[in-house]
């Protein structure tokens, strides 16, 4: 059921940029109650593929053409990064809404330009935020609204890469791929998950910001593919709360998984086995705590163990449970009916930890003498 | 000149070697930029009479560079794994460039590696005989994502032949099988939880020796008859899915084998689809009624028509290859590479391409 609820007229959505995450899009999409109304991609080839495997009733190579024929209300902008915002203004002045994949923009200048856009044309743009709405983030921040583990002092999150997965081999085996013209990389397409997830719990406030990039494989290809960090390093300090977020190409298993220290209990959260246990403690004395701390660790995996066996029997476990989430939500604001899920002024921030990040990693390589001092962007 | 594009894969490397051996040369091969030394060597492409030209098949100006002068193109470079969306960008996307720039830069022919799995052979009665006269797939959004992309990539090369004269001959091998490769594939089952599967039951293999394929491209870029045609690559006396497993397990490693008949098979299939139906695709519909009629049902496979278009029989018996492959998968890793031939000189590539088309 969709968000904007029973009744409510179904959102027509097209989607933009026919590359592999688009599929994602028209399922959840459709899941998230909308009728997907068109595909456009500026390769005939693969505007006419997406259509043809997902039953999709139009294809375009043109995006005005697109939006003058198809009239969608809501946009979904898949391109690669680097077009994320002359697409979005295109649909926007053409009175769609947009839902605009992660990164949001290159860099904070063109996250503001979409704000600007957005809001001259008086619709509403969405980062891509999806994993802020998985499931397991959802009801981790339930729990942090009510209290049950106290102010948040520091969160840890590590988003794991592999090279060798379904993008990362892609990526690897083309020096041209899009994603090395980015600031960051392979980091700049995967830092907005945690990020997404940890500002929220830090303040409204931008913290400032520490970063450092290693690279641990072998250089081998002379060109892009050696250029970019592996290994991220960030250290962000709010006002009462600091956070750690590391990004890994090496670390295994690759996931991306939290822990939530608060003043009264701490919580870890894995976003691939989509489960939260509550780090307990004990109070036993001596040896006894030892046994006694584990058999409560034990126990809060028992609890998830039953609960995702559960999930699994009912058919709760869809892999893009968060984006039908975000779509929904997003769908219900495009609506009116509800507050848009994503306030820009939070993809704003991610967009500045962004810059900052990626301009102190930078930063290192440069010459000595020029490397910046860090702080606050 | 003749140009190979994805020189460096499994078969487009034996193709610039049965080039090389019918005097072909000198042989371009386009590979991707970025492609390391230790990469063209291991593909034997640091050979005499052979190029190597770093080329994106995206980059139209470099791709109309690298086709200067060229007569032959045989185009082998395709992805095998990946999203259904990178499978056409890296396969169609790229191919579209290929045949613009082939037209453009008027070769006398562009010969397409295309695959069994592009044609509709669902339809087919159990032990139909497939061959050329099957028509393309009517449905290739529900077959399998390689399926999909090689469906898309020999429609447009068809697209060019009929709108834009490009010379085209498509060879549509079966499974293409060699040292180092996996002789285990689909259609004779799928390894899940520590277990084989075994699908293929005693259904004929489709295999073609990756010497014996590579001949049979080479020669359909020279013999008078294959300009506008599709032939079918298979070797003789094709094994079944059933010997090949027996010999793996005897020769290569113990499995522990779950036989699925095909009529359970196809049950399971229903209830696949039915489920991920019902659930949104909470699990993929990895096996459909369609699918495995496509794959599991058994058929019986032509190779009369290459035979009689091209000239070509296979230069590896069935027995030899199957020896050599099952050898090197019991080491544990694939044959030491063969040399390339010298390229040959008495009377020219095209005397040595006539020869051929007319043995």
């Amino acid at each position: 059921m969709s968000e904007a609820g029973a009744g409510a007229p179904r959102p027509r959505v097209a989607v933009v940029g026919c590359g592999q995450i688009a599929d994602a899009h028209v399922h959840e999409a459709r899941r998230a109650g909308a009728d997907v109304v068109a595909v456009c991609d500026r390769s005939a080839v693969m505007a006419e593929q997406a259509a043809a495997r997902l039953e999709v009733p139009e294809w375009f190579e043109d995006l005005d053409a697109m939006l003058s024929r198809a009239r969608p209300d809501v946009v979904h902008v898949t391109t690669p990064p680097a077009s994320h915002l002359p697409v979005a203004r295109a649909a926007l002045a053409g009175g769609a809404h947009v839902y605009v994949e992660k990164p949001l923009t290159v860099d904070l200048a063109e996250a503001g330009a979409l704000e600007d856009a957005a809001r001259r044309a008086g619709r509403l743009a969405c980062a891509g935020h999806n994993l802020a709405f998985d499931p397991v983030v959802l009801r981790l921040l339930r729990l942090v609204a009510e209290g049950a583990i106290g102010d948040v002092v520091h969160v840890d999150a590590i988003q794991g890469h592999d090279l060798a997965g379904p993008f990362g081999r892609i990526a690897m085996s083309d020096p041209d791929h899009w994603v090395h013209r980015l600031p960051g990389g392979i980091a700049h397409n995967n830092l907005s998950h945690p990020l997404s997830i940890v500002l929220p719990l830090l303040g409204d406030e931008l913290p400032s910001v520490r970063a450092t990039g290693l690279r641990l494989r072998r250089e081998r290809f002379g060109d892009a593919r050696d250029h970019f960090h592996d290994e991220i390093r960030v250290l962000l300090a709010g006002e009462r709360a600091t956070a750690s977020v590391h990004f890994s190409c090496h670390a295994r298993p690759v996931q991306l998984a939290l822990a939530v220290y608060g003043t009264r209990a701490n919580v870890a959260v894995s976003l691939d086995a989509r489960t939260m246990r509550a780090v307990r403690g004990s109070s036993m004395p001596g040896p006894f705590q030892k046994v006694d701390w584990a058999r409560n660790d034990a126990v809060e995996a028992g609890r998830e163990l039953w609960r995702r066996a559960g999930d699994l029997a009912r058919a709760r476990l869809h892999y893009f449970e968060g984006m039908r989430e975000l779509f929904a939500r997003f769908y219900a604001a495009a609506a009116g009916a509800k507050a848009p899920p994503v306030p820009f002024e939070e993809a704003l921030r991610t967009a500045a930890v962004l810059d900052e990040v990626f301009h102190q990693c930078r930063a290192e390589r440069a010459p000595a003498g020029t490397a910046a001092q860090g702080g606050a962007p | 000149m003749i140009a190979v594009t994805g020189a460096t894969g499994f078969l487009g490397q034996e193709i610039v070697r049965s080039a090389l051996r019918r005097g072909l040369a000198p042989v371009r091969c386009l590979v991707r930029p970025g492609t390391t030394p230790a990469r063209l060597r291991a593909a034997g492409l640091d050979s005499p009479g052979v190029e190597v030209v770093p080329c994106r098949l995206e980059d139209a100006a470099r791709v109309a560079s690298a086709l200067a002068g060229v007569e032959i193109v045989y185009h082998a470079a395709a992805a095998k794994a990946g999203s259904p969306a990178a499978l056409v960008a890296s396969t169609v996307v790229a191919s579209e460039a290929l045949y613009r720039a082939a037209v453009e830069a008027q070769v006398g022919r562009l010969v397409l590696v295309s695959s069994f799995a592009t044609i509709e052979v669902a339809p087919l009665r159990r032990g139909a005989m497939v061959d050329e006269r099957a028509p393309l797939e009517p449905h290739p959004e529900r077959r399998d994502a390689y399926a999909f992309a090689k469906h898309r990539q020999e429609v447009l090369a068809w697209r060019f032949s009929e709108e834009r004269g490009l010379p085209l001959a498509v060879v549509r091998p079966g499974i293409v099988f060699g040292p180092g490769q996996e002789i285990l594939g689909t259609r004779i089952g799928l390894r899940l939880f520590g277990l084989f599967l075994h699908l293929g039951g005693r259904n004929a293999v489709p295999l073609t020796w990756v010497e014996n394929c590579a001949d049979a491209v080479v020669l359909a870029g020279t013999a008078p008859g294959a300009l506008g045609e599709a032939v079918h690559v298979v070797d003789d006396e094709l094994p079944t899915s059933a010997e090949l497993l027996r010999r793996h397990r005897r020769e290569v490693a113990p499995l522990r084998v779950v036989p699925l008949p095909y009529p359970l098979l196809r049950t399971l299939s229903r209830l696949n689809a039915w489920y991920s139906a019902r659930t949104d695709g909470h699990l993929p519909a990895v096996f459909t009624p369609y699918k495995v009629d496509s794959l599991w049902r058994a058929q019986r496979y032509s190779n009369a028509r290459a035979k009689a278009l091209l000239g070509w029989s296979p230069r590896v018996p069935m027995r030899e290859a199957l020896d050599r492959t099952f050898a090197a998968l019991a080491r544990g890793g694939s044959a030491s590479p063969r040399p390339v031939p010298a390229p040959a000189h008495a009377g020219g590539a095209g005397a040595a391409a006539r020869a051929e088309a007319s043995a």
